[in-house]
């Protein structure tokens, strides 16, 4: 009753939220009736309803090969990875930029950090090939004119983890660290004026002040990554590394991996029984990081 | 007494419908016989035509509605494709009234955007889909129409363009649910030769694998900037891989890909006597000692040391740091001549091929590598037959093959061309190519016009036992996917000599060897059964 009368209230305040709301109706709810197809041996032909319950059928061809916990270890590593790294550059960014004090170098290295987000995948794969292949890269060339071996990169699956956060730091650091520096913005002087009087540096300024201000939207933004971490960015991964073999094993994630076992055969059930089991460990690892979250500091959790 | 009279009307016009789907059936029958006597001959055309007039009548001289077809075809729009469809609208005004919606999709987001497109049910009228792309799996997934009566009723002139074992070769589970499209019955298989570095070095023009690599061997030594030999490393393209490549040139015995395994060696066909062999039964020395050249030729620095990243494999021989490179056709392509002429003043390509030109030495199963087919969602199936009909007739085929006669391209005789700038690049095969219509670039050098004209002539070669059959993966769909994932991890490496053989042999063994099996059992089954059918 408390609800509707809330509701009834504030009616123009939740006709605001109205688009949103159908937004998300639209396109996370509804298409959540989709997994259904993951226990279904789906034909077009015979349309959701008319084809065939086959169980768990469709997740044996994931669970059967020898390479799923593989895969699924790549995934958590990498994104892992990239959560940790692509965060905390950005942090450092953020509050890097937050000090300078002339206006027109802190714009023009705003603008320097965010440019590689606007840059599609498929043209870094070309700048990566650019610059790691073993004939002409960028990166032999200058070992082989310092005296040192050229390499073989593209057969060296051990660091391309490496090569991969270099690659994403590079791209989202700068667009993260916007968001942190418009939460930085948000503090107000009078912390760092108190400060100034009692005679605090301004790498204390930084630590005890900005770095816990903002430590909620730091968790926020951690937790979002980490609802994701099951999902390996495929326009990523499948974009730089491509069907380069030698790079499977420390690059193939989930989402390349179910790609590859069924670019061929066009299965949708197959597919959506893959995404239902990112859709359910997301969901469970975000449980759980939810729940120490709020441990640690209840304002910052996200539900 | 309403809803009977309707009853009775569309059962009056299935009637109808069946008579005339029969009609010119038999009509079509002489015409058809004829041009299988003599597929080359483009000359017994206007003799037949009469005959098919009255069938083709209907859809032909009474205007129709207006209808755009969506088209989806493969590759870039070539710059001139506007200009080509108002013509070609032009000239259907009067009769099947068609409008053109061409959509490309390039070929390396072909599998995936014509597979959404299917599944989502987006509506397209004709699409392109082939064997190595993933026409068997929509086949049996239901997104396609059979063809057979569209055909027989609205299709005519496609028809008498093609040999019959085409399309009976074509079938997928007894029906034709694709048109095939090929300008001949044998894929053709090149290495491209840099002449001008041939030349160069003193080298006399290449007859045998071993000349090759002697070539090879040379150049490593003479040419510090340019790589000797390139092939195909991206785990979507094993055919093509260099080790793998030697397999289209081999005699006695030939080693046939398997209709299961697409591209892959691991399952095969020799001897043409309908039994699947498996490699990881027993390792057949010809191809290992591929494997084992390739292996020898990369450690010696001659294959290309990022075989196995390189995902734009044209560019690179357009940019002239090659020497030899595989190719999938005959002769040398005249986009990737002209690229090159571009990059590197001076450089020249020749098409090198080993493979033998005698009649009946190749065993083929006269399985085309394209096909267009009409998607279950169409709303305008029998327009769409009447396009490739209309599409199958000697003015209309070159309008949308080579685009405006002297703009585009200039006519030399009846079977070849010349190609006009670069506005409207070749790509008949994503929707109409056929043997009869078919005109040969003339800038092909003589030897690459004998294979083709040799090969357009269906008994040149010798039939499969296997003609005619098709796979239906269903019962094994989670074995292939897992052997396809676990392949893709060694394949191209094996057969480009990237890794050792030996040690990987052993690892894909390991964890491919059950897969493999079971899909060779199935395969071998349905092979027996359709073998047995067949007596």
């Amino acid at each position: 009753m408390s609800m509707i009368r809330e509701i009834a209230k504030n009616k123009y305040l939740y006709a605001l939220a109205l688009p949103g709301l159908l937004f998300l109706i639209v396109f996370a709810y509804v298409p959540m009736a989709g997994h259904l197809i993951a226990f279904k041996q789906y034909r077009l032909a015979d349309g959701i309803w008319g084809s065939k319950w086959v169980g768990f059928d469709n997740f044996k061809f994931f669970f059967m090969s020898s390479d799923w916990y593989k895969v699924t270890f790549n995934t958590i590593f990498l994104n892992g990875l990239f959560i940790v790294c692509g965060l905390g550059l950005a942090l450092l960014l953020a509050i890097f930029l937050n000090e300078i004090r002339s206006m027109l170098f802190k714009k023009i290295a705003q603008s320097f950090v965010f440019m590689p987000y606007f840059i599609s995948w498929l043209v870094v794969s070309m700048m990566v090939f650019a610059f790691l292949n073993t004939t002409e890269g960028i990166l032999n060339r200058t070992l082989i004119a310092n005296g040192l071996d050229g390499q073989n990169w593209y057969l060296k699956p051990g660091i391309w983890p490496a090569i991969l956060t270099i690659i994403y730091v590079w791209k989202f650091a700068g667009y993260y660290s916007i968001i942190f520096l418009a939460a930085i913005t948000g503090i107000s002087g009078d912390y760092y004026e108190s400060a100034r009087i009692d005679g605090a540096t301004r790498f204390q300024q930084i630590v005890h002040i900005t770095i816990p201000l903002i430590r909620n939207v730091l968790i926020v933004l951690a937790l979002l990554g980490i609802g994701r971490i099951f999902y390996g960015d495929f326009g990523m991964i499948y974009g730089i590394v491509g069907d380069t073999a030698p790079l499977y094993p420390t690059t193939d994630v989930i989402d390349t991996y179910s790609y590859r076992a069924l670019r061929q055969l066009g299965d949708f059930s197959k597919s959506s029984a893959v995404i239902m089991y990112q859709s359910v460990m997301g969901l469970v690892t975000i449980m759980i990081f939810n729940a120490i979250a709020r441990k640690i500091d209840k304002d910052s959790s996200l539900f | 007494m309403r809803k009977r009279g309707l009853m009775l009307t569309v059962a009056m016009m299935l009637l109808l419908a069946a008579l005339a789907g029969c009609g010119s059936n038999n009509a079509n029958d002489p015409a058809n016989d004829a041009a299988n006597g003599n597929t080359a001959a483009p000359a017994n055309e206007p003799a037949n035509k009469p005959a098919n007039e009255p069938a083709a009548a209907d859809p032909a001289t009474t205007k129709l509605d207006p209808v755009t077809l969506k088209i989806v075809l493969p590759g870039d729009r070539p710059a001139d494709m506007d200009k080509v469809i108002q013509e070609a609208e032009k000239r259907m005004a009067d009769t099947i009234n068609v409008k053109l919606d061409v959509v490309f999709v390039p070929f390396s987001d072909l599998a995936q955007k014509t597979q959404v497109m299917l599944a989502s049910g987006e509506n397209v009228d004709l699409i392109f889909d082939a064997p190595w792309l993933h026409i068997d799996q929509m086949i049996s997934a239901g997104y396609y129409e059979p063809l057979d009566d569209l055909l027989a009723q609205y299709g005519q002139d496609a028809v008498k363009v093609r040999s019959q074992q085409m399309f009976d070769a074509n079938k997928f589970q007894g029906k034709i649910y694709a048109l095939p499209l090929g300008n001949n019955h044998l894929a053709g298989r090149t290495y491209l030769v840099r002449k001008d570095i041939r030349e160069k070095l003193g080298v006399p023009p290449i007859k045998t694998y071993e000349d090759l690599i002697n070539f090879a061997y040379k150049v490593k030594e003479n040419e510090k900037d340019v790589i000797p030999l390139m092939a195909y490393g991206q785990s979507s393209s094993k055919d093509i891989a260099w080790g793998a490549f030697r397999a289209f040139m081999e005699y006695d015995p030939q080693y046939l890909r398997t209709d299961a395994l697409g591209q892959s060696l691991v399952l095969y066909y020799k001897n043409n006597d309908g039994k699947v062999y498996n490699l990881f039964d027993e390792m057949e020395p010809t191809i290992w000692s591929w494997i084992e050249d390739a292996r020898k030729l990369y450690t010696d620095g001659l294959i290309h040391p990022d075989i196995l990243a390189i995902k734009d494999v044209e560019s690179v021989i357009n940019s002239g740091k090659v020497a030899v490179a595989v190719s999938n056709e005959f002769g040398v392509p005249s986009s990737t001549q002209t690229a090159l002429a571009q990059n590197v003043p001076g450089a020249e390509l020749e098409a090198v091929t080993f493979i033998q030109m005698e009649k009946g030495k190749n065993i083929t199963n006269f399985k085309q590598a394209n096909f267009q087919a009409i998607p279950k969602v169409s709303k305008n199936k029998e327009r769409a037959m009447m396009f490739l009909n209309w599409a199958a007739q000697k003015d209309n085929y070159d309008l949308l093959a080579y685009g405006i006669e002297g703009t585009n391209y200039e006519k030399i005789g009846d079977d070849q061309y010349k190609q006009i700038g670069t506005g409207y690049s070749y790509f008949p095969y994503g929707w109409i190519w056929n043997p009869t219509l078919d005109r040969l670039n003339a800038g092909y050098d003589e030897e690459t016009i004998k294979h083709y004209q040799f090969n357009k002539a269906a008994d040149n070669l010798t039939a499969s036992v296997l003609t005619g059959f098709s796979f239906d993966p269903t019962p094994v769909t989670n074995e292939l996917s897992l052997y396809n994932a676990t392949e893709d991890k060694y394949y191209n490496a094996l057969f480009d000599g990237v890794v050792d053989p030996d040690e990987t042999w052993a690892k894909f063994k390991k964890e491919a060897e059950g897969n493999a099996k079971k899909i060779q059992v199935e395969l071998q089954k349905q092979i027996d059964a359709f073998l047995a059918a067949k007596k």
